[in-house]
């Protein structure tokens, strides 16, 4: 098991650096040099930019040093906690990007909150009688509210109880210090898009576990059936869940992004898309590397999770 | 591709439908003459054939789309999916001859739903430019529709060719693939998009690059694992007994025998697809104005944030939905019918 | 009507322009705006021009008046992106100088009305040949640190303007430019190393500066205003932000780039004496910028999660006017140029440009896209807002002759180009390109629409061959004319080079009295116009709004924000 967590962690550390690699020689062109610059100074500065005034700008923000060694330097960085500075917000990177973090973090805790609990309890229902009238309804109702993307949810909600029933600010910039009530629509977009899918993993892998021969042997017995499904069933029939759960974690990375850019929250996935539309390299270098080592490290703990929960692979 | 060639293991999908090289061409027959018409519009208008050129899809669409109500009788969640997706293509290769206000012309900004000016009747209202919802809803559908087809299209012709050479022919390829991939997978989609296009910059022919590094790792994988799986199969002993060359084998002999699980797959696919080019478009690094989509009318809509103009955001995000409600309901119907079988 | 005349010791341009004005050949307001530059006080110009002197034209204060129903304290939340604040001399953009004007300020101060008062200044005055400026600094201003502000520390400024190398657009103009000479290096391009001239500038006592110029200049005090020019104090060190010491009332608390700028008014100074501010009274306790970006402004209005914002587009007119807000426009030479480029193909045929021009309707454009308001341009840049505009027989459309001019320019056949527009003042610039597109059709042109992200267009504006550009706007006809099409200017992106028009320009910009420039500066207009370098159908206003607890907002054409006497209700 141990070699099986650092083989995985050693593949994950080879990953991530052959991704800042290619981050590195990308964002070297002149042609992203040219467009931090336009972002920084826009378009009217920069054409009436001398050569030289340009290479002293160069200088300034270090990009004048060839590629290899700002490579290595960053590395060194890394090495000590520092991620480098963000051109666009002129601070340190961990600074930008800790706080960022943290907003996107109490926003994925919320959604996990919310969306474990419901996803699991709709289906366990479901899958405890397939086929049956619960069933179909709680299949429905996943099917229907995962294939609205995201920013068409986000957009119903908007509507419906931000500017029709006024009940919620409809942007979540959190301009007056933090509001807890301008959290709430951005977390119900995430958890209904997402809710559906973790329930119908749940309902298949219960399922699936009703029909197998010890839960009729302790049916046949004559055992309560709340115990049977609160004893045996829901043991063995949310292993499968959990691994898909962790999972998520992986997919919040990228259902973020629109999220937050639609009701304006500072968090991550904002920041992400900002820094790379202005060629923020380091931002851009640091955020790829957290949602990479979040990523994999969520696949890891799903992987290992499932194969410690399982009695059938642990012991084969 | 040719169908007829060996006996299948196991009845797949396509085979219960009774003619499959009809299908095929009835398909493409469907989906070329729009992809045509979107992506070289120019040239095709400059030949004076623009409108056309659609018009052999939309028979294609209609015979196709009775054919699959035919076979999917058994499955309401198909029928559904099924109709939902074919309305929304027969509307892209019809949209032309449909009695539609210029989707791009300017009127009457901000009319809201009902409005009658003279003798015309915007009955979805118009947007902040004063263009007709209507007739920019159901243009939309084109882009979206040609663009999420063809990236998916390349994804998946990517995936099997790497899927297929990682699984037949194994070894040092598969070690080199294999790892490629992972690199790819550790990435959060969004954030491979995001990386991807903002280096190649906004347009539909860089959206089908961006999903095809985001998709084609996936796909490579399940095919991966399907070839793995029928390398073993007699009837590729066979082939291979009679000395025929490893891609012959990988195409004539494996591909048809993995298609089941692929076209389920590509139905999910379709709609991810589809809601990627949207919410690409929305962030600014999709598709570009100014010709109809969906993607861009939220976009255009998402600065009018009061309840007196939010049809304009509804109506795309409705659109949007029913699309993608369309492809997963009918990927839900097909592989339901793929297990009974 | 009374005038008040000039007095004997007054500046012999006052006198000139009051002979000037009283004959009909000079606006009035523009003789304010003159007299007030040659140093005579607002009050005192507005009386000779016989108009009354509107609410802010206080004597000896470059603010508006009082407001007696005001009330004192509280917050002023505003969306606009925020920036950083790196140095207020290399500053780039409108938004950033607005995080910063509350703190530092400037030699003086242009007013909502057009006119340039003294404001760390107390005065100036001119010699006749308009070379040698002399600046009386108001006595008493402190800066945050407890110091006094000097002279030096005005010199100190300047000096380091003009140093080769610093990057300050603040060289480009006309006061700052006349103080530096060519030191006969080259650099790596070829490009001559400009140097500060000894004396160009000198303290002459602690409270009197002196500028001497190798050329006259009368924009001085004008130039004082622009954005990078506020001063700073001698300790200076990048970033500002992280040491942010001024004469203003606020000071910086929080800088965050992409979320938020808090500034608070400044009560104590760092020596831990109370802190008074030069300027009277300041109403507000606080100011709290919080990005938007330019589209998101007008729904954060909306949502009340500001108060005011920088700027919201015509597209979000109906919006706004759906709002309880306050809508505050300002007439402005804000435009935008579809301009081709002549050294490039195909717009190096004449005759192909003058059919592209011939085939659109100007005011047809402008009033599609801004129905009420802006003024409708005649492909020469200069606006009816300037004051040495010269209206130009207004432009016809002729779809017959842009035909045979076509044919002509040997396209009988119809021709396709293609324009860039990246959008970059909102999507407005798309319906402008939009609009000539179906306009031009008719001319069997076929215009093509390349839509790129605002970011993109800015990396090819001076490049592309066609490419609808945003300019913003400047107070001086001969200003813009000057910026962007004089032979071999880095703005030039026409690559327009016509020594007739330079000539032109020239005796324009030398010519003081304006009804005499006017003419002058109509000879250039003429001559672009009949080059036919581009499409320059509008002049477009700004629009801003505050919610209705905000009182006393100021307009201002170029968006610069100076809130001493805004108050919240």
């Amino acid at each position: 098991m141990l070699k099986l967590i650092a083989r995985r962690l050693l593949q994950m550390v080879i990953i991530m650096a052959v991704v800042s690699l290619i981050l590195f020689l990308v964002f070297d062109s002149d042609k992203f040099k040219k467009q931090i610059a336009t972002a920084e100074l826009g378009g009217f500065s920069v054409a009436a930019m001398s050569d030289h005034d340009y290479q002293k700008w160069l200088k300034d923000k270090g990009l004048d040093v060839p590629v290899y060694e700002r490579y290595a330097q960053w590395i060194g960085g890394l090495l000590q906690g520092d991620f480098g500075k963000s051109f666009e917000k002129d601070a340190p990177v961990s600074k930008v990007m800790g706080e960022r973090l943290l907003n996107t973090g109490i926003l994925a805790f919320w959604v996990f909150f919310l969306m474990i609990p419901l996803s699991l309890i709709f289906g366990i229902v479901a899958g405890m009688k397939e086929g049956s009238f619960q069933d179909r309804s709680v299949s429905f109702i996943a099917v229907f509210t995962t294939s609205i993307p995201e920013i068409a949810t986000a957009i119903l909600l908007t509507v419906i109880i931000a500017l029709g029933l006024g009940w919620l600010p409809s942007k979540s910039a959190m301009t007056g210090g933090w509001n807890s009530l301008e959290l709430v629509l951005p977390v119900l977009t995430l958890v209904l898009y997402d809710f559906g899918y973790v329930a119908r993993m749940t309902r298949a892998s219960m399922a699936e576990v009703m029909t197998s021969q010890y839960i009729r042997t302790a049916v046949l017995k004559g055992i309560p059936y709340a115990r049977v499904i609160m004893r045996h069933a829901l043991r063995n029939a949310l292993i499968a869940p959990f691994t898909v759960i962790v999972l998520q974690l992986n997919w919040l990375l990228s259902g973020v992004v629109v999220v937050e850019v639609f009701f304006q929250y500072n968090g991550f996935g904002k920041m992400l898309l900002e820094a790379a539309l202005f060629g923020d390299i380091y931002v851009v270098q640091a955020a790829t590397l957290v949602a990479v080592f979040v990523a994999v490290l969520s696949q890891i703990i799903s992987d290992v999770g499932y194969t410690f929960l399982n009695p059938r692979i642990r012991f084969s | 591709m040719t169908d007829t060639t060996m006996p299948a293991p196991r009845l797949s999908l396509t085979q219960r439908l009774k003619r499959p090289r009809a299908l095929i061409v009835l398909s493409l027959l469907m989906v070329i003459p729009l992809i045509a018409y979107v992506m070289f519009g120019e040239p095709l208008a400059r030949a004076g054939i623009r409108e056309i050129v659609l018009i052999p899809a939309i028979p294609a669409t209609l015979i196709l789309y009775a054919l699959a109500m035919a076979s999917w009788r058994e499955s309401w969640v198909a029928i559904l999916g099924g109709t939902l997706v074919f309305f929304w293509v027969f509307v892209a290769v019809s949209v032309p001859f449909l009695p539609l206000l210029d989707p791009n012309k300017p009127i009457r900004p901000f009319a809201p739903p009902g409005t009658e000016v003279g003798d015309i009747t915007f009955w979805l209202g118009t947007d902040l430019k004063g263009r007709d919802m209507l007739s920019r809803m159901l243009w939309g559908c084109q882009r979206v529709l040609v663009w999420g087809v063809t990236a998916t299209a390349v994804a998946y012709v990517v995936g099997c060719i790497f899927g297929l050479i990682a699984g037949y022919i194994s070894g040092i390829w598969d070690e080199i693939i294999s790892f490629i991939s992972n690199v790819l997978l550790s990435f959060p989609v969004m954030v491979l998009f995001i990386l991807i296009l903002n280096y190649l910059g906004p347009s539909g022919f860089n959206i089908v690059i961006a999903v095809t590094f985001a998709s084609a790792p996936a796909i490579m994988r399940i095919v991966r694992g399907l070839a793995l799986d029928n390398k073993t199969r007699d009837y590729v002993f066979a082939a291979q007994t009679r000395g025929e060359h490893p891609f012959r084998i990988m195409v004539v002999e494996l591909l048809p025998n993995v298609r089941g699980p692929i076209i389920v797959d590509a139905c999910l696919r379709l709609g991810y697809t589809t809601v990627a080019i949207t919410t690409l478009t929305f962030l600014g690094l999709g598709l570009q104005p100014p010709d109809a989509d969906w993607g861009l009318m939220i976009k255009e809509a998402s600065n009018l944030m009061v309840w007196q103009f939010s049809y304009m955001l509804l109506i795309p995000a409705l659109a949007v939905s029913s699309l993608i409600l369309g492809f997963n309901l009918m990927a839900d119907g097909l592989r339901e019918m793929s297990l009974r079988d | 009507m009374s005038f008040l005349k000039p007095r004997k010791d007054d500046h012999p341009k006052v006198h000139e322009a009051y002979e000037v004005m009283k004959d009909g050949r000079m606006d009035r307001r523009e003789f304010v705006r003159v007299a007030a530059l040659v140093g005579v006080s607002a009050g005192a110009a507005y009386a000779m021009a016989g108009i009354p002197s509107p609410a802010w034209a206080l004597e000896n204060s470059p603010f508006p008046a009082d407001d007696p129903k005001a009330k004192k304290g509280g917050k002023l939340r505003v969306g606009m992106q925020i920036q950083k604040m790196e140095d207020t001399a290399t500053y780039s953009w409108a938004e950033m100088s607005n995080q910063t004007r509350h703190i530092v300020e400037h030699l003086s101060m242009t007013g909502p009305d057009n006119i340039t008062r003294p404001m760390l200044a107390e005065s100036w005055t001119v010699s006749d040949d308009l070379k040698t400026w002399t600046f009386k600094l108001r006595k008493g201003v402190m800066w945050h640190n407890g110091e006094e502000f000097v002279a030096d520390h005005v010199v100190w400024n300047i000096r380091r303007w003009l140093q080769p190398g610093l990057g300050s657009s603040n060289v480009g103009l006309a006061a700052f430019a006349a103080m530096r000479k060519d030191s006969g290096k080259k650099d790596s391009k070829g490009k001559a190393i400009m140097v500060e001239i000894p004396g160009a500038v000198e303290a002459v006592d602690k409270h009197t500066v002196r500028f001497n110029l190798k050329k006259p200049v009368l924009s001085v005090p004008e130039d004082c205003y622009n954005y990078p020019t506020a001063l700073m104090h001698p300790s200076f060190k990048k970033p500002f932000s992280s040491n942010p010491i001024g004469t203003g009332p606020f000071t910086l608390t929080d800088l965050q780039v992409g979320k938020q700028a808090i500034l608070k008014r400044v009560t104590k100074m760092s020596n831990g004496k109370p802190f008074t501010y030069w300027g009277g009274e300041v109403y507000l306790d606080e100011i709290h910028y919080y990005n938007f970006s330019n589209e998101n402004q007008l729904s954060a209005l909306a949502s009340g999660s500001v108060d005011a914002i920088y700027e919201f587009t015509i597209e979000q007119m109906a919006l706004a006017k759906s709002l309880p807000i306050n809508i505050i426009p300002a007439r402005t030479a804000r435009t935008l140029c579809c301009r081709m480029q002549i050294s490039k193909k195909p717009f190096d045929n004449h005759k192909l440009r003058q059919a592209i021009v011939k085939s659109v309707d100007n005011a047809k454009v402008k009033n599609l896209v801004y129905p009420t308001g802006g003024d409708v341009g005649q492909n020469h840049h200069v606006a009816p807002v300037h004051p040495d505009y010269f209206d130009l027989p207004a432009l016809k459309r002729d779809v017959a002759a842009a035909k045979k001019l076509l044919a002509e320019a040997g396209y009988p056949n119809g021709i396709e180009v293609t324009i860039d527009v990246g959008n970059t003042d909102g999507p407005w610039h798309q319906t402008v390109c939009e609009a000539l597109r179906d306009q031009m059709k008719e001319a069997g042109i076929n215009l093509k629409i390349n839509v790129m992200p605002a970011s993109k267009y800015w990396e090819i504006w001076d490049t592309t061959p066609f490419g609808a550009t945003a300019w913003t706007h400047r107070p001086l006809g001969t200003m813009v004319m000057g910026l962007g099409y004089r032979t071999g200017v880095p703005w030039n992106e026409t690559h327009m080079a016509s020594k007739e028009f330079d000539a032109a320009l020239d005796a324009a910009e030398a010519t003081f009295d304006v009804e005499k420039r006017k003419p002058l500066l109509g000879k250039a207009e003429k001559i672009l116009q009949d080059a036919a370098v581009m499409v320059l159908p509008i002049f477009r206003p700004v629009y801003t709004g505050s919610s209705k607890k905000v009182h006393g907002f100021p307009p201002h054409p170029t968006g610069y924000h100076q809130f001493n006497k805004v108050w919240m209700g």
